[in-house]
C-alpha cells in the first residue's frame, strides 16, 4: 500500500516537475510580481527548485512527511496547499456520498428485478437503463438536466432546481463545522440553509450517480443469477416456500455480498469522477480546483490531489477485502 | 511432411470457423445485440464515407462566434415558439435548409457531426488497440514467465490502477501540449492496466493445461507456445473487454476535448463541438444536445455489442 502511494507520487512528481514549460514553473506560487529576478533566483535556491529532480523529490518527501505540502497559486498567491484542499475537499465528499446513496437506492432494485425476471421485458428495460447509464457522456447529461430542470422549468413556470453553486448566494452563512453545506445547515439548526444546499445537490448527485448505477445493477444481476443456480435455492423452493421468501430471504443475502463491498470502490471512483460534474455545475469542490491546477501547472496541488485520491482507492480496496471476510463466513484467511 | 502440416492447419481453421458461426448464430437471436451492431455499423459507414457525404461549403466557417451569438429560428422550428425551443441558424448564413441549426461559426451542425464521427472513431480505435495490445503482451509475458517479472509487472499495474485516471490523463495532456497524439497517449496510459490483469489471469489458467505440456514434449519453443497457442486460446475475454472499452474511450476522449484540450477550437470532434455550446446552453441548447446524443448513440451501440458478446462468449453459459 505504501509502495503504491510511493509509486504514484514518484510518477506524478516526475510528470509535474520534470517538464517545466511556460507557466509550469514550481517556483510560481512562491513569488510575487514585484520581485526582481535576483530575488526570484534566491527563492528558487531556498526551496531547492534549482536542484536535480531526484533531490527535489527527496526535499518534497521530507516536507510532506513533516506535514508541509507546499504552497499553491490557486485562489491567492502563496496559500498553503493543505489549507485550500481541506476547505474544498468536504464538498466533494458530500457530493460523492449523495451520489453513492443514489447509486445504491436505484441500482440495487434494478439489478434484482433484472435477475428475477431474467430475459423477460423488465430485464431488457433495466439492461437498457444500465447500458445507457455508462454510455452517457456525464458532462452532457449534467447540462441536459440543467436545461430541463432549471431552464425549461422556469420558462414553463414550474418550481425549478438550481443549476450551479453549492448554496444560493442570498441565503446567508452558517458556521463551518464539517464543510459540507447540508450537514452544516442541519448542525446550525438553519433548516432553510440545509434545504437550499440539498436542492443544489440533487442534480449534480444524480449526474454523478447515473454512470455508476448501471454498473451496480449489472453486478447485482450477475451475482443474483449465480446464486439462483445454487442447490440451496432449489431446496428452498422444493420446501414449498413462496417465491418472494426464496428471493428476498435466501438468495438476496448471499447475492448482496459483492454489491455491498463494491459500494466502497464506487465511492472512491465517484470522488475522482466528481471532477467533470463539479466543472459542469460550477461547484466549489476539489475536482474543479484540480482542473484549474492542471491548467496552471500547479504541481503541489496536483500531487496532493492525486495522492489523496490514490490513498482512498487503495484503502477502499483494502476495506473491500476485509469486509468480504466479515460478510461471507465461507472465506477465511 | 508438408502435406500433414497443411492438413492440420485447415483442420484448425475449420474448427475456428465453425466456432465463429455458432457465435454469430447465438448473437443473431439477441435483439439488443443486433440493434447495437446495426447502429455501430451505421456509424462506421458514416465514418468511412464522411468526406463524400459532407458538403464542404456548409462546413466552412461563415463568421466568428461572439458573445451575443446572433441566432434566428427558421423553417419548421419557428412553429414551436410556445415551448421556446428549436435549433437556430446563425444570422450570417444563407437560405439553405439546415435541420439541426448551425454552430456559432455558422457551420451546419449536422455536417460538423458527420465530420466529427470519423475523428472520434479513428482515435478510439487507435487508443483501444494500443492499450489492448500493450496490456495483453505485458500480461501474457508476466503470466507465462512468472517469478520476478510477474511481481514487477503486477506492482506497476497496481500503481496505475490506483491513479485517479482522469487526472493522470489531464496532467499528461497538459504537460505535453495540446495535440491529438498527446491525448491518445494520455488515454492509452490510463487504459492498459485492466488488460494486464485480465490476460495474466487467463494465461495462468491456460498454461497449466495438458496441451501445453504436450506441445512442450513435441519440442515447441516458448515463443511458439505463447503466441501461436496460448494467446489465441485466451483472447476472447480481451476482445469483449476491448469492445466494452470502445464506448468508454470515445467518451473519455471527447471529455478531455470538452475540458479544453482541443488543439484548435474549430476542430470537428464531438466533445469539442459540445464545448463550443456549453457557455450558451440556455440560448443555444442544440449546440450541445446533438453532439451529445451522437456520442451517447456511439457508446451505447458498442456497449450493447460488447455486453452481448460477453454473454455469448462466456464458456460457463455457452452450451
Amino acid at each position: 500500500m505504501v509502495f503504491v502511494l510511493f509509486g504514484v507520487s514518484l510518477i506524478v512528481f516526475y510528470l509535474a516537475r520534470g517538464f517545466p514549460r511556460q507557466g509550469f514553473d514550481p517556483v510560481a506560487p512562491y513569488i510575487n510580481p514585484k520581485m526582481t529576478s535576483e530575488q526570484i533566483a534566491e527563492v528558487r535556491r531556498i526551496h531547492g527548485f534549482d536542484q536535480p529532480l531526484y533531490i527535489q523529490y527527496v526535499f518534497w518527501l521530507q516536507d510532506v512527511l513533516r506535514g508541509d505540502w507546499g504552497r499553491t497559486g490557486i485562489w491567492a498567491q502563496g496559500r498553503s496547499v493543505l489549507g485550500v484542499f481541506s476547505l474544498s475537499f468536504p464538498y466533494t465528499v458530500q457530493l460523492s456520498v449523495a451520489a453513492t446513496i443514489l447509486t445504491v437506492t436505484i441500482g440495487l432494485p434494478l439489478g434484482i428485478i433484472s435477475a428475477v425476471k431474467n430475459n423477460k421485458l423488465p430485464d431488457h428495460v433495466s439492461r437498457i437503463i444500465a447500458l445507457t447509464g455508462y454510455s452517457t457522456p456525464s458532462y452532457w447529461f449534467g447540462f441536459m438536466l440543467q436545461l430541463v430542470f432549471f431552464y425549461y422549468f422556469s420558462v414553463w413556470g414550474l418550481p425549478n432546481l438550481p443549476n450551479n453553486l453549492a448554496v444560493s448566494p442570498g441565503i446567508g452563512t452558517v458556521p463551518r463545522v464539517t464543510g459540507m453545506p447540508v450537514l452544516d445547515g442541519l448542525l446550525a439548526g438553519n433548516l432553510l440553509y440545509a434545504w437550499d444546499a440539498f436542492c443544489h445537490l440533487i442534480l449534480p448527485a444524480f449526474t454523478l450517480a447515473f454512470i455508476s448505477l448501471g454498473f451496480l445493477a449489472r453486478i447485482v444481476r450477475a451475482s443474483m443469477l449465480e446464486v439462483m443456480r445454487q442447490d440451496y435455492i432449489t431446496l428452498a423452493r422444493s420446501k414449498g416456500l413462496r417465491e418472494r421468501v426464496v428471493i428476498y430471504r435466501h438468495a438476496l443475502k448471499n447475492a448482496l455480498i459483492p454489491a455491498v463491498t463494491l459500494t466502497g470502490l464506487f465511492f472512491a471512483g465517484l470522488l475522482g469522477g466528481a471532477l467533470i460534474t463539479e466543472f459542469v455545475f460550477a461547484l466549489p469542490g476539489v475536482g474543479q480546483l484540480s482542473l484549474q491546477a492542471v491548467f496552471q501547472g500547479d504541481s503541489n496541488f496536483i500531487l496532493l490531489y492525486t495522492l489523496v485520491l490514490a490513498a482512498i482507492i487503495v484503502v477502499a480496496n483494502l476495506v473491500v477485502d476485509v469486509a468480504y471476510v466479515f460478510l461471507d463466513p465461507r472465506i477465511k484467511y | 511432411m508438408k502435406r500433414i502440416s497443411a492438413r492440420v492447419r485447415t483442420g484448425e481453421w475449420a474448427a475456428r470457423w465453425a466456432d465463429l458461426k455458432y457465435t454469430l448464430f447465438l448473437l443473431r437471436k439477441n435483439v439488443l445485440v443486433m440493434s447495437g451492431l446495426i447502429i455501430s455499423l451505421f456509424f462506421i459507414f458514416l465514418a468511412l464515407t464522411a468526406d463524400i457525404i459532407v458538403n464542404p461549403i456548409l462546413a466552412t466557417p461563415q463568421g466568428y462566434p461572439n458573445d451575443s451569438y446572433p441566432f434566428e429560428r427558421r423553417w419548421m422550428w419557428s412553429a414551436y415558439s410556445i415551448i421556446n425551443w428549436g435549433p437556430g441558424i446563425a444570422l450570417y448564413h444563407g437560405p439553405e435548409f439546415l435541420p439541426i441549426g448551425t454552430d456559432g461559426w455558422g457551420r451546419d451542425l449536422l455536417q460538423m457531426i458527420v465530420l466529427a464521427i470519423p475523428v472520434d472513431l479513428q482515435n478510439a480505435v487507435i487508443i483501444v488497440t494500443g492499450a489492448a495490445v500493450f496490456g495483453t503482451l505485458l500480461g501474457a509475458l508476466a503470466g507465462y514467465v512468472g517469478g520476478v517479472l510477474d511481481e514487477a509487472v503486477l506492482r506497476i499495474t497496481d500503481i496505475f490502477l490506483a491513479f485517479p485516471s482522469l487526472v493522470l490523463a489531464l496532467v499528461f495532456a497538459a504537460l505535453f501540449g495540446r495535440s491529438v497524439e498527446t491525448l491518445r497517449l494520455a488515454i492509452i496510459l490510463v487504459w492498459w492496466p485492466p488488460y494486464v490483469r485480465l490476460m495474466r489471469g487467463q494465461i495462468l489458467g491456460e498454461k497449466e493445461k495438458s496441451y501445453v505440456e504436450a506441445l512442450r514434449a513435441l519440442g515447441a519453443g516458448h515463443l511458439r507456445i505463447l503466441f501461436r497457442h496460448i494467446i489465441p486460446n485466451s483472447i476472447y475475454p480481451i476482445l469483449v473487454q476491448a469492445t466494452l472499452d470502445f464506448g468508454g474511450v470515445v467518451l473519455t476522449f471527447s471529455a478531455l476535448m470538452f475540458l479544453g484540450f482541443s488543439p484548435t477550437p474549430s476542430l470537428p470532434e464531438l466533445g469539442n463541438l459540445a464545448a463550443d455550446g456549453y457557455q450558451h446552453i440556455f440560448e443555444a441548447p442544440w449546440l450541445i444536445i446533438f453532439p451529445g446524443i451522437t456520442m451517447l448513440l456511439i457508446a451505447l451501440a458498442f456497449n450493447l455489442v460488447g455486453d452481448g458478446l460477453r454473454d455469448v462468449l462466456d464458456p460457463r453459459l455457452r452450451r
